[in-house]
């Protein structure tokens, strides 16, 4: 119809051709033109503006379908709490031993509470042990926005809170770190701070090998958890024996341990008294420190068994005799057994009889260097950490003379940890390799043992030697014995070092101990610290009468978790 | 040529509403997503908190102190023997190896 064709109004079809135009004609017909041109400039400047638009919605819309929108969020003047997120901690079976939880802490913003007083009256009644004062002194500054009141409530508290409906107070969410079994293995899993950072024993040692998550709010662990040696059935075994055998002897505190020989592994571990890892005070408590690794005591004749095995790797025979009749003098001083023989001893006899002069004479033999370089390659006086944390240094004599080495022979002079003696034990029992002990599970097929200390042979001596002194009568440690299960071991008597000399009546009473003796497994060390004569002991402290009955109750009890079930 | 432009236009505004649609669609599902999370992160609190508890219930001194009292105690040597000597049919009960053919 367009295609520039004008049909003018009023003419015929066929009929255009050029008219005689009048020139009033002719300029309405240039109006028209020019009226219409300027329709079309402006429903294109409206059809372009229209397009543009759409186009920039589109635009738009692209652009938050490609991109997006962030959320918005309202940010807290309060500073976020910076946590921890740490893994379980579970036990060689499975079982756990620590883990972190999400409760709520209790937080106020001073600038939106109406009545302070009321807040700290009504705050007390439903938290019984919260503090007025701290709390009224934590909202008074009314330009704060934020003030901790109360971290870490129960279920049952926050929901208490909540049920007062008070002003300016609110809830945040926080991990706190959980122990279900409470004190048990308390010094070995250790502690963390608020913050759930650790600060001792296992808990340390997650820090230190970064498998511990900075987190901001209350986020768990992805890790997967870190499985310990310990089992916590035989744990609570030994921490149970070892509190009756406390309460039995009126010991001031008592030790216990349990490690396979084989690989190093801490099966159980305690000290008594024990600590709660959420407890902070019992951490700076001195009565509860750790004794097993924190502390060094002289042990004594436990020690004896070092010597025995030292006298073997010199080439003496069980068999061969010593005159021990006599008391024997060295650099002034006189050594004497508490019961003497009044019969020339063999080696295998003084180990039996726990003569002080027979293990003298034997150190004697051997020699001071002898004696070092062999307490060096137990690894009795070189450092020692576990993931548990440093075991206590031994505390070496200043000068080491003929005496020196003479009570160290029978556990005098040398101080040690327990556990660190246990683990030089350890080589004297399962062939005579070197272990560490360690608080981890280990796969024993995978361990290889390389670092051989004694020879094969020795090894089997002193196996024999402490089955002897369990299984026959005249031994000290008879008292250990468990029917259907070969058990051995080695008693020590030491006297506390006090002020001017040792203390007579106070002694540290313990039992070396292993089981079964034909290939023996599992090493266990017993230590009573400070016992009490009683009438069933016959007023007698030493370790015969109380260490070695607590070991074979120990024993009996713990053989069929660990799979030794009697005959 | 208006076709063209009317067909560009109407497919403008489709993909416009639809991309508008597709925005909106992608922030409900976001939003799902968040709750989802926010369920997980919910659960995975309840399951630490149940599984302290159990732990907590199934504590050996907790366990032992039941054991007791219905009479339970480590065992002890003669509780225990071998199937040969305490079958009462002694070696009739043997299974030789003709019998196994």
């Amino acid at each position: 119809m367009s295609n520039g064709i004008i049909i003018t109004p009023g003419l015929a079809d066929g009929a255009l051709r050029r008219p005689e135009r009048s020139p009033d004609v002719l300029q309405q017909a240039r109006a028209f033109q020019a009226e219409r041109r300027a329709a079309r400039v402006r429903s294109l400047v409206a059809i372009t503006v229209m397009g543009l638009a759409f186009l920039t919605i589109a635009g738009q819309l692209v652009r938050l379908a490609m991109q997006g929108q962030t959320e918005q969020r309202i940010s807290v003047s309060a500073p976020l709490a910076t946590a921890f997120a740490r893994p379980d901690i579970i036990d060689r079976q499975g079982r756990l031993m620590a883990s972190d939880i999400v409760m709520h802490s209790l937080v106020a913003d001073p600038h939106v509470v109406l009545d302070q007083k009321e807040i700290a009256d009504k705050l007390a009644m439903v938290l019984p042990d919260l503090n007025k004062k701290s709390v009224l002194n934590a909202i008074a500054d009314k330009t704060k926005r934020f003030a901790w009141i109360r971290r870490r409530l129960s279920d049952a508290e926050a929901q208490r809170v909540h049920d007062l409906g008070l002003p300016g107070l609110d809830f945040r969410p926080e991990l706190r770190r959980s122990y279900p079994l409470g004190r048990s293995a308390g010094h070995i899993l250790g502690s963390v701070n608020i913050d759930n950072k650790g600060l001792q024993g296992i808990e340390r040692y997650l820090d230190e090998r970064q498998r511990v998550e900075p987190v901001h709010g209350p986020s768990l662990s992805a890790q997967p958890p870190l499985r310990l040696s310990l089992d916590v059935a035989v744990q609570h075994a030994v921490e149970e024996e070892l509190a009756k055998a406390m309460q039995r002897y009126s010991a001031a505190a008592a030790v216990g341990l349990i490690m396979d020989v084989n690989t190093g592994e801490i099966i159980a571990a305690a000290s008594l008294p024990g600590l709660d890892p959420i407890i902070t005070d019992e951490h700076f408590d001195k009565d509860r420190i750790d004794r097993l690794a924190g502390g060094t005591y002289e042990l004594g004749s436990v020690f004896k068994t070092i010597t025995a095995a030292l006298a073997f790797e010199g080439g003496i025979a069980p068999a061969t005799t010593l005159d021990v009749r006599q008391p024997l003098e060295v650099e002034g001083y006189l050594i004497r057994d508490l019961h003497p023989a009044g019969r020339p001893l063999t080696v295998s006899e003084i180990f039996l009889k726990s003569s002080n002069v027979g293990a003298a004479m034997l150190a004697l033999h051997d020699g001071r260097q002898r004696q070092q370089a062999f307490l060096e390659k137990l690894g009795l006086t070189t450092p020692l950490a576990t993931e548990a944390g440093t075991v206590a240094p031994a505390s070496l004599p200043e000068s080491w003379g003929d005496i020196e080495t003479v009570t160290i022979s029978y556990g005098h002079g040398l101080a040690v940890a327990p556990l660190q003696f246990a683990a030089a034990s350890a080589a004297l029992i399962n062939g005579g390799y070197r272990v560490k002990p360690t608080f981890l599970r280990k796969s024993s097929r995978t361990e290889k043992r390389t670092q051989r200390v004694i020879a094969p042979e020795t090894s089997q001596f002193i196996r024999r030697l402490l089955r002897e002194n369990v299984a026959s009568k005249t031994g000290t440690g008879w008292r250990a014995d468990v029917t259907g299960l070969e058990v051995g071991g080695k008693t020590g008597t030491a006297e506390i070092p006090g002020i001017g000399g040792y203390k007579a009546k106070s002694v540290i009473a313990s039992f070396l101990g292993a089981f079964p003796m034909d290939k023996p497994r599992y090493l266990t060390l017993v230590s009573l610290f400070e016992p009490t004569g009683t009438k069933k002991t016959d007023g007698r402290i030493t370790a015969s009468r109380n260490a070695a009955p607590t070991t074979g109750r120990i024993i009996s009890r713990v053989s069929p978790l660990l799979g030794f079930l009697p005959d | 040529m208006r076709i063209l432009l009317t067909l560009a236009v109407a497919m403008t505004l489709l993909s416009a509403f639809t991309l508008y649609a597709v925005n909106y669609d992608t922030r409900d599902l976001a939003a799902k997503v968040r709750d989802r999370e926010k369920a997980i992160k919910a659960a995975r609190r309840d399951i630490a908190i149940l599984k302290t508890d159990r732990a907590h219930l199934a504590r050996p001194d907790r366990i032992a102190r039941h054991a007791r009292e219905l009479g339970l105690a480590p065992a002890k040597r003669g509780q225990f023997d071998t199937y040969r000597s305490s079958n009462p049919f002694g070696r009739a009960m043997t299974v030789r190896s003709e019998d196994k053919e």
